[in-house]
């Protein structure tokens, strides 16, 4: 009997590690979709969500009979998560700071869309003019809210309004924001090749859009640069499935680095803290993602970076402005400085400033077109002429 | 060679931790206590020692850092486990449930001071604590390339605490009535056996090892601390069943699950290895699989402590 209480105990503690296994990974999948998610680009600067506390309670002494014009609805993060939330944070801040207007955030309860329109409806009757709604999670909210409250208006990242059967509408009081994150995987692969770098590796997180993105141009970039240089190029390329830091990232990583790959294109969040230890014990280079990720590692030669709070900052003076572009999509792309790569603390040899530059005037420009559809996320769909992709399952 | 010595060096990261943790659950299901809690306990041991390793950053490095680091990590251990001691000995809870709360709590409330003191949840650490090769030994032919180089100072206390275990627990008089309270209490205490003493000093001890092995689990594998173990207590829950509760199976079974894990992980980095095709899922399932086919063969004859999980009661029969 004591045996079989006991099976059952241990039973349940296998199950319970999986779902421990899982949960954290389920957590994350739910908005496995968001490619927001991806966002979670670690640690920086650490004063800077301090500063955004400190102005928060600033901002709340502020409460005049207006009530609070900015308002931010968070997803499932905080502001302080070093990704989509804080990046928006920032942008919103940096313009209401400069030009004295009030703000505040508001926290939703739950991850539910029903509990994003509650909060979104709370923050319009805190006298919300302008509500920000960072993350994939706010398609469906947006779609219902923009009927609704059709003198308020609202900047959406990373995704379009829709509801829930996906029919896609945009009214003209919401500003969808996009990246082109194909743009800065490009430069940072073309980068590479250029500099010197034949075995390269690419571990993103979960396969969804803006990490595939990232992928995508990240192989073609290298493909580009290696046709010019008439190198062979060999990528390993992998979707861990999470966006955490584990012994198994860690290990995989070990032995790209331990078969001869020079860089890892470290993209999913602190799937880029495994990388970076295994560089740190092979000797080897990291390509960070999303933010500037220099300060976290010395093996980060450079990072594909997306210019969350410029995005926001540009689209809440333009609304200030009377010129808001509600209606469309916007897409941050190179030509409006969206994406591009930290050259200050980049750590190349042989690629120059005058590279960087002469490329990002190409892709700016559109003479560069990269495939960055994410149907299939295997890379199985490029055509490459001189790159070798291995995909790891 | 060097494929093999680099598949044995990642093993070791998998092995260490899942080793120091299992034994950690022998000491404590050993004296008739079930420690579910081994998953929260690890969350806080890395994390008051990780926050250490963060403060000191700039002004301490290398091996005495990581020794006090280690130091911190087994007392945060120790003091956690208190809670499940008193829940589990003095107030007769379920085990599994104390154990429980203490995984939900450790994770919360990691993140929670971590926002508190810094304004993020992640703490970085800069890792100046790996051995490229250990002197002289590091030079031996084979066992040196195998055992002494690209490690840790951990690997080496892991083996350490395997063969203290394995004395304290067959060896010495604390061992003995430690293994007779998780056996028969009533009788170890009619023996004249103090059953709490032991059993608080049975979880304490996994409490400490616990600690030790959340620490020795992040230092390689990362450069930040995001408040999770990745379910490695519960692996280590596993491997201890696995070893049927015997500290050198336990040993066996780590360096199987951390050989499996390694393989999984690394196969693609591995030329001849990645010709077979064997997709990773399968390299990834073989230690659970193990698990279950070891326990179907054996559940009848099940080596677990028999007091295990039951609260002992001084008037019971």
């Amino acid at each position: 009997m004591k045996n079989k209480i006991l099976s059952a105990v241990l039973c349940i503690s296998m199950a319970a590690a999986m779902l421990t296994g899982c949960g954290s990974a389920a957590q994350e999948a739910a908005p496995s979709a968001e490619p927001a998610q991806e966002e979670e680009a670690p640690a920086q600067e650490e004063a800077q969500p301090e500063a955004a506390e400190e102005e928060q309670t600033t901002a709340s002494e502020a409460n005049e009979e207006g009530g609070y014009e900015l308002a931010l609805v968070t997803d499932l993060g905080t502001i302080d998560d070093k990704s989509f939330n804080q990046g928006a944070w920032e942008g919103m801040e940096k313009y209401a700071k400069e030009n004295n207007i009030s703000y505040k955030y508001y926290q939703p309860q739950e991850g539910t869309t029903d509990s994003y329109i509650e909060t979104i409806g709370l923050a319009i009757e805190g006298g919300a003019k302008l509500v920000v709604c960072p993350g994939f999670l706010f398609e469906e909210p947006v779609y219902a809210v923009q009927d609704q409250y059709p003198d308020v208006h609202f900047i959406l990242l990373d995704g379009e309004p829709h509801d829930a059967d996906y029919n896609y509408k945009t009214n003209d009081n919401v500003m969808p924001i996009l990246f082109q994150e194909d743009q800065a995987g490009y430069l940072a692969g073309y980068a590479l090749v250029k500099d010197g770098y034949t075995k390269l590796g690419f571990m993103g997180g979960m396969a969804v859009p803006a990490v595939i993105r990232y992928g995508y141009g990240f192989v073609q970039g290298a493909d580009a640069a290696a046709q010019e240089d008439g190198v062979d190029v060999e990528i390993m390329y992998n979707y861990t499935g999470a966006f955490a830091a584990t012994p198994e990232a860690q290990a995989m990583a070990a032995s790209w680095y331990q078969n001869g790959t020079e860089v890892v294109f470290g993209c999913g969040g602190a799937v880029g803290n495994s990388v970076m230890a295994a560089a740190e014990e092979a000797g080897a280079k990291v390509v960070g993602v999303d933010v500037d990720q220099s300060s976290e590692s010395d093996t980060v030669i450079t990072s594909a970076m997306k210019q969350l709070s410029v995005s926001v900052y540009d689209g809440v003076k333009a609304f200030y402005d009377g010129s808001f572009p509600g209606g469309a999509t916007t897409v941050f792309t190179a030509a409006n400085d969206g994406v591009g790569l930290p050259m200050e603390s980049s750590k190349f040899e042989k690629f120059t400033q005058a590279d960087y530059d002469a490329l990002y005037q190409k892709l700016s420009g559109g003479e560069i077109t990269i495939q960055n559809g994410t149907d299939d996320s295997t890379t199985a769909d490029l055509t490459l002429a001189k790159v070798k992709v291995q995909y790891v399952e | 060679m060097s494929v093999i010595y680099f598949i044995f060096q990642q093993t070791m990261f998998f092995a260490i931790p899942l080793l120091i943790v299992a034994l950690g659950g022998m000491f404590s299901e050993r004296s008739g206590v079930v420690n579910i809690a081994l998953e929260g306990i690890m969350t806080m041991g890395a994390f008051t020692s990780i926050l250490f390793l963060n403060l000191t950053g700039g002004v301490m490095s290398g091996q005495g850092q990581l020794l006090i680091a280690i130091v911190i990590a087994m007392i945060t251990g120790v003091v956690f486990s208190l809670f499940h001691a008193y829940a589990a000995i003095n107030m007769k809870a379920d085990q599994t449930i104390s154990g429980t709360a203490l995984n939900m709590f450790a994770p919360a409330f990691a993140i929670f001071v971590a926002r508190i003191i810094q304004g993020v949840q992640q703490i970085q650490f800069s890792n100046t604590f790996r051995i490229e090769s250990v002197p002289v030994l590091g030079s031996i032919p084979v066992i040196g390339d195998l055992l002494f180089q690209n490690t840790y100072i951990t690997t080496y206390i892991g083996i350490a605490i395997l063969i203290v275990s394995t004395i304290v627990l067959y060896r010495t008089r604390f061992g003995l009535r430690l293994r007779a309270c998780g056996e028969h209490p009533q009788a170890a205490d009619a023996a004249g056996v103090n059953v709490y003493r032991m059993q608080y000093a049975g979880v304490i001890i996994s409490g400490a090892l616990a600690g030790l092995g959340g620490l020795v689990f992040v230092v390689p594998t990362s450069t930040n601390f995001n408040a999770t173990v990745s379910g490695y207590g519960f692996l280590a829950l596993a491997v201890l069943i696995f070893g049927q509760w015997k500290p050198v199976r336990i040993m066996w079974a780590s360096l199987f699950f951390g050989l499996t894990k390694a393989i999984a992980s690394a196969y693609s980095g591995i030329p001849f290895l990645n010709n077979f095709g064997i997709p990773s899922y399968l390299y990834k399932m073989i230690p659970y699989i193990a698990t279950l086919i070891v326990l179907i063969f054996t559940s009848k004859n099940s080596q677990a402590p028999r007091a295990s999980g039951v609260p002992y009661d001084k008037g019971a029969r």
